[in-house]
């Protein structure tokens, strides 16, 4: 208890130091203090890495905050932070903003069914009809005579938003399928049911559940990062003018092996690196 | 002398009441019965008193300022959307602004209803067992099971339907599994140790002389069980019956667990559905807003239906007194 104590205390203690630092050298405008702000679904990898890299570097601080990809995209674009990070690729007039795109981890989400289901493909519009609570037997999609078990997730969940944004775009779901919270519970409820289909991060798929070919194009690494897999997006870091100082050091460990293979698995995404080859 | 000291307070309660009526009083008013008491046994009586009123006062205090802050945070959707939109709106569609919580006050009774079809009956027939079936050794072995029931974490009943029973139900039935029918045998389990334990105090509580007449009129134990024991234990039983529906309307872990959270009325006693409870843990991680203030409109909803079981409890006890 009382080793408790203390080490709280030099806990709270440090992190008031680093807070008084790191507010003093931000103020005298040096290149020891970074901001990256923007998208949530960033932000485990961004954070995490940030932490990794302080533990590496104890005299630089990088301040992480997730707002959102278009607040990000807006606060790097006039210079509230040096980093923007964005689950979404710039739109027409944010092109001309200056803005150099770093690409840092790739997201892309399958649509798995029960190991036991002969269907292998669909198509985007048949996900989004199943999704929507249009199509609801399997006999529709090639399958057999059985009603679909839809598993979808909670509305906390940026799987659920980026799978809306990129299957259904922006369409409602099926109100009455199943919310899971979490992507290991989808995973095991259609591992376990039949008539059952879901979807994860590409990075969660195992060999208890069947991801589907969708459009002709199944999904794995090189598929996604050609980008010929729909259900698919590009994480970005956008900086304004080519990444110099901290920010390249940032970026480049971000980028770096360690952090790729650890890190950006861990929160389901895939390598940048995958992709590149 | 000290045990002479003892004495007096242990049979004469009512005086030290008094004396802590006056507890501002340097010393005992003079008097035959109290000089007997020394200034420091009165000094600890008053103490102690004053202690179990602040533990009485610290409980009431919880249940007001819940209630307060509940109230405060949940009123102004009630301004917002009214209170015959928010109670009788059948979508909850609370990102698009619809708060109308019809549908999950409508879950909610469906699976208490059924939760209380199924677990009522084996209450009430576990206590009877107890009460008037069981020998003392078999009674030893099967009591502890069943308050051991009331102490399982209600997450781990969840954990349980969600990982054994659920996939079950699925290979048995069709679907996924999630829904009614999971919900229902899981809070039926639930609500047994409430009922039984009741029904079985309540059964005690009638007197061994009826149960004499009863056998000495000829009739059979399941006659007395039936005929005079029940009757006569009626109002307990009610009460406990009311408390075992108050505890499977409120529970919440187990229920968002198995429930499948979908925000409909299910078409089916195996299709997904949310309650009252669950949409509070699905919707909080990440509600804002007018949303948030929805749930905490939830929560009064909720906190009323408690009230008004009690009250029911109340009222049901004093008829029963009235009654007899």
């Amino acid at each position: 208890m009382k080793a408790f104590r203390a080490a709280a205390f030099v806990a709270v203690s440090c992190a008031m130091a680093l807070t008084l630092v790191g507010c003093g050298r931000s103020g005298s405008g040096s290149q020891t203090s970074l901001t990256v702000t923007g998208s949530t679904t960033l932000l485990p990898i961004a954070e995490v890495a940030a932490e990794d890299f302080m533990v590496a570097n104890p005299e630089k601080r990088i301040l992480v905050a997730g707002v959102g990809s278009s607040a990000g995209i807006e606060s790097v674009s006039n210079g509230t932070s040096d980093i923007g990070t964005s689950s979404r690729d710039l739109k027409p007039e944010e092109t001309k903003l200056g803005l150099i795109d770093s690409k840092v981890a790739l997201d892309a989400i399958a649509v798995i069914v029960n190991l036991d289901n002969p269907v292998t493909s669909l198509t985007t519009s048949q996900v989004a009809d199943i999704f929507a609570g249009t199509i609801k037997n399997w006999r529709e999609v090639g399958g057999p005579d059985l009603e679909i078990g839809l598993v979808n997730r909670d509305e906390a969940s940026g799987t659920r938003e980026a799978f809306s944004k990129l299957v259904l775009k922006g369409g409602d779901f099926d109100p009455t399928a199943a919310v899971l919270p979490g992507t290991g519970q989808v995973r095991s409820v259609v591992a376990q049911a039949p008539i059952a289909i879901g979807y994860i991060s590409l990075g969660f798929v195992d060999k208890s559940v069947k991801a589907l070919i969708i459009d002709g194009v199944a999904p794995n690494p090189e598929t996604v990062a050609a980008g010929t897999y729909p259900v698919s997006r590009v994480l970005h870091f956008f900086t304004k003018g080519e990444p110099a100082g901290l920010a390249k050091e940032y970026i480049d460990f971000v980028l770096s092996a360690k952090i790729q293979n650890a890190v950006v698995r861990d929160a389901g995404f895939l390598p940048i690196a995958d992709g590149g080859k | 002398m000290s045990d002479e000291r003892n004495k007096m307070t242990d049979t004469d309660p009512q005086m030290c009441t008094d004396e802590t009526a006056r507890a501002d009083a340097p010393r005992p008013p003079a008097g035959q019965a109290l000089s007997t008491i020394s200034r420091a046994t009165y000094l600890k009586e008053a103490i102690l008193q004053n202690l179990f009123l602040l533990c009485a006062c610290v409980a009431v205090a919880g249940v007001g300022l819940i209630f307060l802050f509940v109230g405060l945070k949940g009123w102004p959707i009630f301004a917002k959307v009214g209170l015959l939109e928010f109670l009788g709106g059948d979508k909850w569609y609370p990102t698009k602004g619809s708060f109308g919580i019809l549908t999950l006050i409508i879950n909610s009774l469906l699976a208490m209803v059924g939760a209380l079809v199924l677990g009522g009956p084996l209450a009430v027939g576990t206590a009877v067992f107890l009460s008037e079936v069981a020998s003392p050794r078999l009674r030893e072995l099967v009591r502890p099971a069943v308050e051991l029931l009331a102490g399982i974490p209600s997450v781990v009943y969840g954990f349980f339907g969600l990982v054994l029973l659920r996939p079950i139900i699925a290979q048995m039935f069709g679907g996924l599994g999630f829904g009614l029918f999971t919900v229902w045998l899981i809070l039926a389990v639930m609500i047994v140790p409430t009922i039984a334990t009741l029904t079985e105090d309540a059964l005690r509580s009638v007197p061994d002389g009826i149960r004499e007449a009863s056998y000495a009129m000829g009739a059979t134990k399941w006659q007395t069980i039936s005929r005079v024991l029940l009757p006569a234990a009626k109002i307990g039983i009610i009460d406990a019956i009311i408390l075992g529906m108050g505890r499977a309307i409120g529970e919440t872990m187990a229920v968002v667990m198995v429930a499948g959270n979908a925000r409909v009325i299910p078409e089916g006693i195996f299709k997904p559905f949310l309650t009252l409870t669950t949409v509070i843990v699905m919707d909080m991680p990440y509600a804002s807003g007018d949303h948030r203030t929805a749930l905490f409109g939830v929560a009064i909803v909720l906190f009323i239906i408690s009230m008004l079981f009690v009250a029911a409890i109340r009222v049901i006890s004093r008829f029963g007194k009235e009654m007899s």
